[in-house]
């Protein structure tokens, strides 16, 4: 067989697509571990008629993808999933197994890394190949995102860990990639002892921070839910979204739908204008994925300053209502 | 109803301050706390046993002082507590800690109806050991719960999963982990603590009353290892502007148009 | 190892045969002047409509009863109506039999084109029939086309 076969295995999580862009994300990522480890990458999918998330995956960069399409794998279970993957896992034996932390891969993705015998890590926010060891560093959030932890799994394979979405960019639409595509055979799927008998979607408002391309991001050093809400204004002159810190979702200025954060959402925006947050590791974590980051602080020293391309060392109600006047003066 | 509740006893994490030198955390000073989602599945333990009868059986794995959250769990009305504890246990990682806990429980007499435990903990936050518990006892799972009923012999549960409500049902014997949403913590009260103290023996089983190898608990029996502690790394190049307001909102529009996010204006101003 | 089949699979347009996907797939000689073959050539980025070329030969007498030519009708002996059904086309013998039907489905990212037909070669074999929502091909020439055919030739 090729070299595409053992290498890089992503978890196709398709729930939800287009807005679920994980396993788009994952590939493009795979690609790189995949490069280092001179393998391939390779998405495993399940469901029923997935043709188009096949030729998807094919199209933002998976070499080969092995597909397991039935009418008894229409549903997300973990039992049938594990079962088959685990087949999978121990036929074809890939070095490194993504999957996206999201709430299936979070409740499946551990029952298969046991019954392989083998460790995960959770919720990465970044992953890399050791160029001297060839192990993948895992690196996940550790004490509530105060610190990152760089995690290995030396001895035992596949090496798997699920990914924080947002965290890594995928790779642009091409329409002319070809890549193979594998179908083993299924044997009989035993009946799930977990029935889900209803699936409803649960939309909540519009609020679509993860496709937005900028993003104001607000904090308690805004010192008011009346400061808060210029972060609206401020986001229909650039034709963004808001979102907001955990302390000031806490305090009431913004819904839940609108936290960023290891706990949240996290953004894939062009800009992220981030105003009165100190800048704590959790939420870093959700505007990390961002190409800019421009941070407005009246603390020289806050962490936030840390990570951004731009540090505005300024009291942010003194400054925002100047910045309106002159944005709605030339727009 | 025979339920067991799975507890962690963890540090107060929003309170814990970090050793920048050694990329530690400092201990001391900081309360321990039983894992909150923990005390979610142990308030539901609670309600489930008033409708359905049977007995609860706690149980936690951890250095000898965890026992103050196994008499925490007695005093909020749990029947039985085992603390798991034992030097080798040290180090392990979700899959050795499953295998314990889960060693524990198939030494249960009679074999527990319900397994519950929190959804996630907040000092590691995988939510890894209760699917992985599950795994090893060959049992369904269901995790972030937030609604329990009994149908019957069946379990019918409500969850919300990536925008989606899904309700499911399940035969017992089953495991659940727990959201936020399942029900409110009722505060336990501290006379009820002391009472604990008194009353109910905490039983101990170490790695032989197990039947477990060395090899297979703990860092030993831990298929991950954690190479570093660090600080989240930073971004470089970035400028820091100080300066009157008007200043600062020049050196931000000017980023704004070098983005293209901003039309450049006419150059008079 | 566990057993599998394997194909390639396009970005963009696929073929469904064998209950894979295939960019392109030949079953005959499409290069002998006479007997029967089908191809289901590669779409191209930017194109949406299957590339269908065909010798279909009545069962038993070997007699040809069509050619189409990138999904176009070359030769028609018999008198088969080609008509329009929605994202693709049905050829119909005299007698109202459907002899070949060819359906695409446009997906937000690409295409999708289904085939339904019952054909024979000129020994009499039947080489092609329904399986499921696609179509089995059983000796066929190529079952991967690795790049356009038409080009290739």
């Amino acid at each position: 067989m090729n070299k595409t076969f053992g290498g890089v295995w992503i978890f196709g999580d398709y729930r939800d697509y287009f807005q679920n862009r994980i396993t788009l994300q994952l590939i493009a990522k795979g690609r790189e571990l995949a490069e280092t480890l001179n393998t391939g990458t390779t998405v495993v999918l399940l469901g029923d008629q997935i043709h188009q998330y096949a030729m998807e995956y094919v199209a933002h960069g998976a070499d080969t993808v092995i597909v397991a399409d039935h009418q008894n794998l229409k549903e997300y279970e973990v039992e049938k999933y594990t079962t088959l993957l685990a087949q999978w896992v121990k036929s074809y034996q890939p070095e490194i197994f993504l999957a996206g932390a999201t709430s299936f891969g979070r409740e499946f993705f551990p029952r298969l890394a046991k019954r392989l015998r083998t460790g995960l890590s959770a919720d990465c926010v970044d992953l890399e190949v050791d160029p001297e060891s060839f192990l993948l560093v895992q690196t996940t959030p550790a004490f509530g995102g105060e610190l990152l932890a760089e995690v290995v799994t030396p001895d035992r394979r596949p090496q798997m860990a699920t990914v924080h979405p947002g965290v890594f960019r995928e790779l642009p639409h091409n329409a002319e990639s070809v890549g193979h595509i594998i179908y083993p055979e299924v044997d009989v799927f035993p009946e799930p002892r977990v029935k889900i008998v209803r699936s409803k979607p649960q939309r909540t408002g519009k609020v679509s921070l993860e496709d937005a391309s900028v993003v104001i991001a607000g904090g308690k050093g805004l010192g008011s839910k009346e400061q808060f809400e210029l972060l609206y204004e401020l986001a229909e002159l650039l034709e963004g979204e808001v979102g907001a810190t955990r302390p000031a979702v806490l305090s009431g200025w913004a819904g839940e739908d609108r936290l960023l954060g290891q706990t949240g959402k996290s953004v894939n925006a062009k800009l992220v204008i981030s105003i009165g947050t100190s800048g704590a590791l959790q939420y870093i974590t959700g505007i990390q994925g961002a190409e800019t980051v421009i941070a407005i602080n009246r603390n020289p020293d806050a962490p936030v300053f840390r990570i951004v391309d731009l540090g505005l060392v300024a009291d942010a109600a003194t400054v925002l209502p100047i910045l309106l006047e002159t944005l709605r003066r030339r727009l | 109803m025979n339920i067991v509740v799975f507890v962690k006893q963890v540090p107060d994490v929003p309170n814990i301050r970090i050793d920048e030198q050694r990329m530690t955390i400092i201990r001391e000073g900081v309360e321990s706390i039983i894992n909150p989602l923990d005390c979610v599945a142990l308030q539901a333990s609670l309600e489930l046993r008033e409708r359905e009868g049977g007995c609860i059986t706690v149980i936690s794995m951890g250095p000898p002082q965890s026992e103050e959250a196994l008499r925490e769990a007695l005093a909020a009305g749990a029947d039985q507590a085992i603390l798991l504890t034992d030097s080798a246990f040290a180090g392990a990682d979700t899959l050795a800690t499953s295998h314990v806990l889960a060693m524990a429980v198939s030494k249960l007499q009679p074999f527990p109806d319900l397994l519950l435990c929190g959804m996630q903990t907040i000092d590691s936050d995988t939510g890894h050991v209760g699917p992985q518990i599950a795994e090893e006892l060959d049992l369904p799972q269901v995790c972030g719960v937030n609604e329990i009923h009994m149908d019957g012999h069946l379990l019918v549960l409500k969850r919300l999963s990536e925008g989606f409500l899904d309700t499911i049902r399940v035969p017992l014997p089953a495991l659940l982990t727990v959201s936020k949403d399942l029900c409110p913590v009722k505060n336990l009260s501290l006379g009820a603590v002391e009472a604990a103290f008194s009353q109910k023996d905490i039983i101990r089983w170490a790695a032989h009353d197990l039947g477990l190898q060395p090899d297979e608990v703990g860092l030993k029996g831990s298929a991950t290892h954690v190479r570093k502690l660090r600080p989240p790394a930073d971004r470089t190049g970035g400028r820091i502007v100080t300066g009157s307001p008007q200043f600062i909102v020049d050196a931000l529009i000017h980023k704004l148009e070098s983005m293209s996010i901003l039309d450049e204006e006419d150059g008079n101003e | 190892m566990i057993k599998y089949r394997e194909s390639k699979i396009s970005a963009h347009h696929n073929y469904l045969v064998n209950d894979m996907l295939t960019p392109g797939f030949v079953v005959g000689k499409p290069n002998d002047t006479e007997g029967f073959y089908f191809l289901a050539d590669i779409v191209l980025a930017g194109e949406s409509m299957p590339r269908i070329s065909c010798r279909l030969l009545a069962e038993g007498p070997g007699n040809l009863l069509l050619e189409l030519n990138w999904n176009r009708i070359q030769a028609n002996p018999e008198g088969c109506i080609h008509q329009s059904i929605p994202g693709g086309f049905q050829i119909l013998r005299t007698t109202g039999d459907v002899l070949l039907e060819v359906q695409t489905q446009a997906f937000a990212n690409g295409y999708l084109t289904r085939i339904k037909a019952g054909l024979y070669d000129e020994n009499g074999v039947l080489q092609m029939e329904p399986l499921g929502d696609s179509i089995s091909a059983h000796d066929a020439e190529k079952i991967v086309l690795d790049s356009p055919f038409s080009s290739s030739a």
